[in-house]
C-alpha cells in the first residue's frame, strides 16, 4: 500500500518535472535557433538597425506574382521577406486572429479585410484598394467544354470547382455569378444552396488555387477563379468570362496589420507594389490591373 | 562470430541500397515520362531562352518576348500616357490584341534593318508567325493570337499609332525613361489627357486592348537555337532549383521531437505500469489518445490553447510562450501524434517481461531506477528500438496536427509531407514528385533498418545462449574457486562472452530465491554466481 502511494507521488512529481523540462527545451532551443537559422518569421523586437524581414499574408491568387515583386524589392533596397503565406483570405484572416505574427496583409475582397478592420488586425489608415481582377470559368486546356453564359453552367456534364464562401473571395463572388443565373439561392453569395441542377457536381475548395488545380487535373470539369489564376497555373484555359454586373466588383485591398512592429517599412513595400514601373510590369505580366 | 557478422550486416546493407536505388530510378522514371515535351509550332523553332524563337527560313528571330495580360491606367511618373502596358527593355516589336483587330507593330528602323518589307504578305505573315508561336507559349491559358487570327484581321504595321473606332494604339511611347504601349482614345485633343478625356467620353480605355506582347525583333542568326533535352535532363533541371529546406526542417523536427518521445515515452511507461489498475486505466487513455485522435484534432486543441482565440492562449502570450506558427510549434505537433507510439511499445515490452524477475530484483536490493536501467531497458530494448524507429516515422510524417498549429512557413516550419501538399496545389507537381521520391526513399531506409535490427537482436540472443552454455560447461572449475569469491574472474569471463544482464538465468534466480538469504549476499555478484554456477547438484 504505502509503494503504491508512494510511486504515484512520484508519478506526480515526474509529470511536473517532464513538463518543465518539455518548456525549457522549447525556449532554449528558440535562441539556439534564431541564430543557426535566420529565417524565423518575424517576431516583432526588430528595431530601426536591425535588417527587415516583412512578413507578408497575401491572397492564394497573389501566389506567383508577388514572390517577383518582392525579389525586386530586396534587390532595391535589402528588404528581405519571411516566407510569404498565400492561403485563401477567410483562412488568412483566421491565423491572424490564431496569433500569427503579419506585418502586411493582402485580400481577395472588401469583405475579408472589413472583418480584419472589425477585429482591429489592421491599421485602418494604411488600407487601400490595389488591384482588380476578372471572374473567369476555366477548363482543362484543349477540353470542348462551351460555356457561352451562366445559364450553360446547369448543362456542363461533371464537376464544378468552386471555392469554399466563407474562406474563399473567388467562391463567394462564383456563387454571386451562378445567383445572377438562378443556381443560387442567395445573391450574398454565402450560406445559400446551389440549384439541383448543380448541387450533387460542385466540389469546394480550400482556396483558389485548388479550384484551379481541380480543373487542372481533370477532377472537375469547369471551375471558378481569377482571370489572373489562369495565367499561372498550366492546363487550364478561359472558358468564359463573367460579365461584371454579376457578381460584387473584385478588389484586393491591402493594409498594414496592426501588430507590425515595422509598420512603416510595411507601409513603404505597400507604396512600391502601387508605383514602381518594375512592380506595375509584374502584376501587368500576371494579369492583376491595379484598381 | 563477429568477423562474420560484419560482411553479412554490409552484404544485406548493399542488397538494400540496391533496391531503394533501383525504386528511386523507376520513380524517376516515371516522373520524367511524365514531363512530355510540348508541341512547337510548325516551321518556327524555339530558342534556347526563354521568350525567343526563329524562323530560318525568313531570316527572323525574336528575343525578349514577353506578355503583358493586363495594363494600367494610372500615370507614368506624373505623366498620363492612357491605358499603358509596359514593353520589355530594347523592345522594338508590339503585337496588340484589340475587339477587331490584331495589331503587330515593327519599328521602322529595325524593319530597315533586316530588309523587311511589311507591304509584303509573305513577310508580314512570317513576322507574325514568330509572335504567334511566342504568343502561345507565353498565354498561360489566355487566349491566342493564333486563335484569335480566324476572327479578327491581321494588320502588320511600322507606322507609330493606329486609330480604329474610338481608340488609337500608340505602339510606342517614352515616359519615365521607359518604353509602353498605350491606348487613347481616338480624336484627342494635343495636349489634352487621354485618361481624363476618356473618362469624359464614358470610354474604358481598357476594353480597347486585351492583351499586348513586346520583344526585339533580330536575324535568326541572332537567336541560339534551343537544344532539346533529354528527359533526364528536363527532369534535372526542373529540381535543380528547388529548395531542399523541407528536408532539414523535417529531419530537424523530428529528431527533435524523437529525443523528447523518447524520453517521455520510456518514463510514462515505466511509471503507468507502477501504478494501481484504475488510475493505469485513465492514464492509458489519456496517454494514447492523441494516436486515436485525427491529427487535425490534436491540431485545433494545440492551437485553441496557445493561440490568441482563448483566455489560456492570451494569459501564455502575455506570459512570454508565444508558439502558435513556430518552429517549436511543429515539435510540440510531432511530439504529440508520435507520442502515443513510443509510450505504447515502451509498455507492451515492459509488461510482457517477467514480474517475478522483477520482483527478485528488488528482493536483492535493487532500487526501482536501477531495475529499470540495468533490467527492463536491456531486456525491453528490442521492442523499444522498433518503437523509437515508429515514433521517428509517424514525428517525420506528420501533417494535420503542424499544418494547424504550425503553418506552412518555408525554412521553419514546412516539413515535407506540408511541402508536396502545397507544392501540388500550387501546380509545381514535378516539386511534389521529388519530394514524394525522397519520402519513398526515406522510408525504404527506415524498414530496412528495422529489418536490420530485428536481424542484429536476434543474432545477439544467439550468441546468448552460447554463452550461456558455454558457462554452464566451464561450471565444475567456478565451483572450485567458489568458496574464496573467484566468482568475480568468472563473471569477467561472462560478461566478455555476453554481458552481464543474460546471465540473469531465470531459473537459477528461481532456486537462488528458495535458499536461505544468508547465502545469497548483497547484490549483483551473488546474481552474477547464481547463474554462472547453477546450484542444486543437477
Amino acid at each position: 500500500m504505502s509503494r503504491a502511494t508512494c510511486s504515484r507521488r512520484k508519478f506526480v512529481a515526474l509529470g511536473g518535472v517532464a513538463a518543465a523540462a518539455a518548456l525549457a527545451g522549447c525556449s532554449s532551443q528558440t535562441d539556439s535557433d534564431t541564430s543557426a537559422t535566420g529565417s524565423m518569421p518575424v517576431k516583432g523586437d526588430a528595431t530601426a538597425d536591425d535588417v527587415v524581414n516583412l512578413q507578408i499574408f497575401a491572397a492564394n491568387s497573389l501566389e506567383k506574382a508577388l514572390p517577383d515583386v518582392e525579389s525586386l524589392y530586396t534587390e532595391q533596397t535589402g528588404v528581405t521577406f519571411a516566407d510569404t503565406q498565400y492561403k485563401g483570405s477567410g483562412d488568412l484572416v483566421e491565423q491572424m486572429r490564431g496569433g500569427a505574427p503579419v506585418d502586411i496583409l493582402i485580400t481577395a475582397s472588401a469583405g475579408t479585410m472589413d472583418d480584419a478592420a472589425e477585429d482591429g488586425l489592421i491599421d485602418d489608415d494604411t488600407r487601400k484598394d490595389m488591384f482588380t481582377n476578372e471572374l473567369v470559368i476555366v477548363r482543362a486546356m484543349g477540353s470542348d467544354v462551351k460555356v457561352d453564359s451562366l445559364e450553360d453552367v446547369a448543362s456542363v456534364e461533371g464537376n464544378i470547382a468552386i471555392g469554399e464562401p466563407g474562406a474563399v473571395p473567388a467562391g463567394k463572388y462564383a456563387n454571386q455569378a451562378l445567383a445572377s443565373a438562378g443556381l443560387y439561392s442567395n445573391v450574398e453569395g454565402e450560406d445559400g444552396k446551389y440549384a439541383s441542377s448543380i448541387a450533387d457536381r460542385v466540389v469546394e475548395a480550400d482556396k483558389v488555387g485548388t479550384a484551379a488545380q481541380y480543373v487542372a487535373t481533370g477532377d472537375c470539369t469547369i471551375g471558378f477563379v481569377y482571370s489572373s489564376d489562369v495565367y499561372r497555373y498550366d492546363g487550364i484555359e478561359i472558358a468564359y468570362t463573367c460579365p461584371a454586373e454579376s457578381h460584387q466588383p473584385i478588389v484586393y485591398p491591402g493594409a498594414v496589420a496592426a501588430s507590425s512592429k515595422q509598420a512603416k517599412a510595411a507601409e513603404e513595400f505597400l507604396d512600391f507594389c502601387m508605383t514602381n514601373e518594375d512592380a506595375l510590369g509584374v502584376w501587368a505580366e500576371y494579369g492583376f490591373e491595379l484598381a | 562470430m563477429m568477423i562474420n557478422a560484419v560482411p553479412t550486416a554490409m552484404y544485406r546493407w548493399a542488397r538494400g541500397l540496391a533496391c531503394v536505388l533501383l525504386a528511386l530510378a523507376l520513380v524517376c522514371a516515371g516522373a520524367a515520362a511524365c514531363l512530355a515535351p510540348m508541341p512547337a509550332w510548325a516551321e518556327v523553332e524555339s530558342g534556347a531562352e526563354e521568350g525567343s524563337a526563329l524562323d530560318a527560313d525568313s531570316g527572323l528571330g525574336v528575343i525578349g518576348f514577353t506578355r503583358y495580360q493586363r495594363g494600367a491606367a494610372r500615370p507614368v511618373a506624373g505623366e498620363d500616357v492612357g491605358y499603358r502596358f509596359p514593353l520589355p527593355a530594347g523592345a522594338n516589336l508590339v503585337a496588340l490584341n484589340t475587339p477587331e483587330h490584331l495589331l503587330v507593330y515593327v519599328a521602322p528602323e529595325a524593319a530597315e534593318s533586316l530588309e523587311l518589307d511589311l507591304a509584303d504578305p509573305a513577310s508580314a505573315q512570317a513576322v507574325f508567325e514568330l509572335v504567334a508561336t511566342l504568343d502561345d507559349e507565353a498565354s498561360h491559358g489566355g487566349g491566342r493570337m493564333s486563335d484569335e487570327a480566324g476572327s479578327k484581321s491581321l494588320v502588320v504595321t511600322s507606322d507609330p499609332s493606329v486609330s480604329v473606332g474610338a481608340y488609337t494604339y500608340i505602339f510606342f511611347i517614352e515616359a519615365g525613361g521607359r518604353a509602353y504601349c498605350a491606348v487613347q482614345p481616338a480624336g484627342l485633343a494635343a495636349g489634352a489627357a487621354p485618361t481624363e478625356a476618356a473618362e469624359a467620353m464614358g470610354l474604358d480605355l481598357g476594353e480597347g486592348a486585351g492583351w499586348c506582347d513586346g520583344g526585339t525583333l533580330v536575324s535568326a542568326e541572332d537567336v541560339a537555337p534551343a537544344v532539346e533535352p533529354g528527359p533526364f535532363d528536363r527532369f534535372l533541371s526542373s529540381i535543380s532549383h528547388v529548395d531542399l529546406s523541407p528536408l532539414w526542417v523535417s529531419l530537424k523536427t523530428s529528431f527533435t521531437a524523437l529525443a523528447i518521445t523518447f524520453v517521455l515515452g520510456l518514463l510514462a511507461a515505466w511509471r503507468t505500469m507502477g501504478t494501481s489498475s484504475r488510475l493505469k486505466g485513465l492514464l492509458d487513455s489519456v496517454f494514447t489518445i492523441p494516436m486515436v485522435l485525427p491529427p487535425t484534432v490534436c491540431g485545433f486543441l494545440l492551437l485553441l490553447l496557445f493561440g490568441r482565440a482563448t483566455p489560456v492562449g492570451r494569459w501564455l502570450i502575455e506570459h512570454g510562450v508565444s508558439l502558435v506558427f513556430t518552429w517549436e510549434a511543429a515539435v510540440i505537433s510531432a511530439v504529440v501524434v508520435s507520442f502515443p507510439l513510443m509510450y505504447r511499445t515502451a509498455l507492451g515490452a515492459f509488461e510482457s517481461l517477467d514480474a517475478a524477475m522483477l520482483d527478485a530484483a528488488r528482493t536483492l536490493g535493487w532500487s526501482e531506477g536501477r531495475i529499470f536501467r540495468r533490467l527492463m531497458m536491456p531486456l525491453a530494448w528490442p521492442s523499444i528500438a522498433a518503437g523509437t524507429v515508429l515514433a521517428f516515422a509517424r514525428a517525420m510524417g506528420e501533417f494535420g496536427c503542424t499544418l494547424f498549429f504550425a503553418g506552412n512557413y518555408a525554412g521553419v516550419t514546412q516539413t515535407i509531407p506540408i511541402a508536396i501538399y502545397f507544392e501540388w496545389m500550387s501546380g509545381n507537381t514535378d516539386v511534389a514528385i521529388f519530394w514524394v521520391v525522397v519520402v519513398i526513399a526515406l522510408s525504404f531506409a527506415v524498414v530496412l533498418l528495422i529489418n536490420l535490427y530485428a536481424a542484429r537482436s536476434q543474432r545477439y540472443r544467439m550468441r546468448g545462449g552460447i554463452a550461456r552454455g558455454r558457462a554452464r560447461r566451464r561450471a565444475p572449475g567456478v565451483v572450485a574457486s567458489e568458496g574464496d569469491r573467484g566468482g568475480v574472474v568468472g563473471a569477467d569471463e561472462d560478461a566478455e562472452a555476453g554481458g552481464d544482464v543474460l546471465r540473469i538465468d531465470r531459473e537459477a534466480l528461481r532456486e537462488l530465491l528458495g535458499e536461505p538469504a544468508g547465502g545469497s549476499g548483497a547484490g549483483r555478484h551473488a546474481a552474477d554466481d547464481a547463474s554462472a554456477h547453477p546450484k542444486g547438484g543437477r
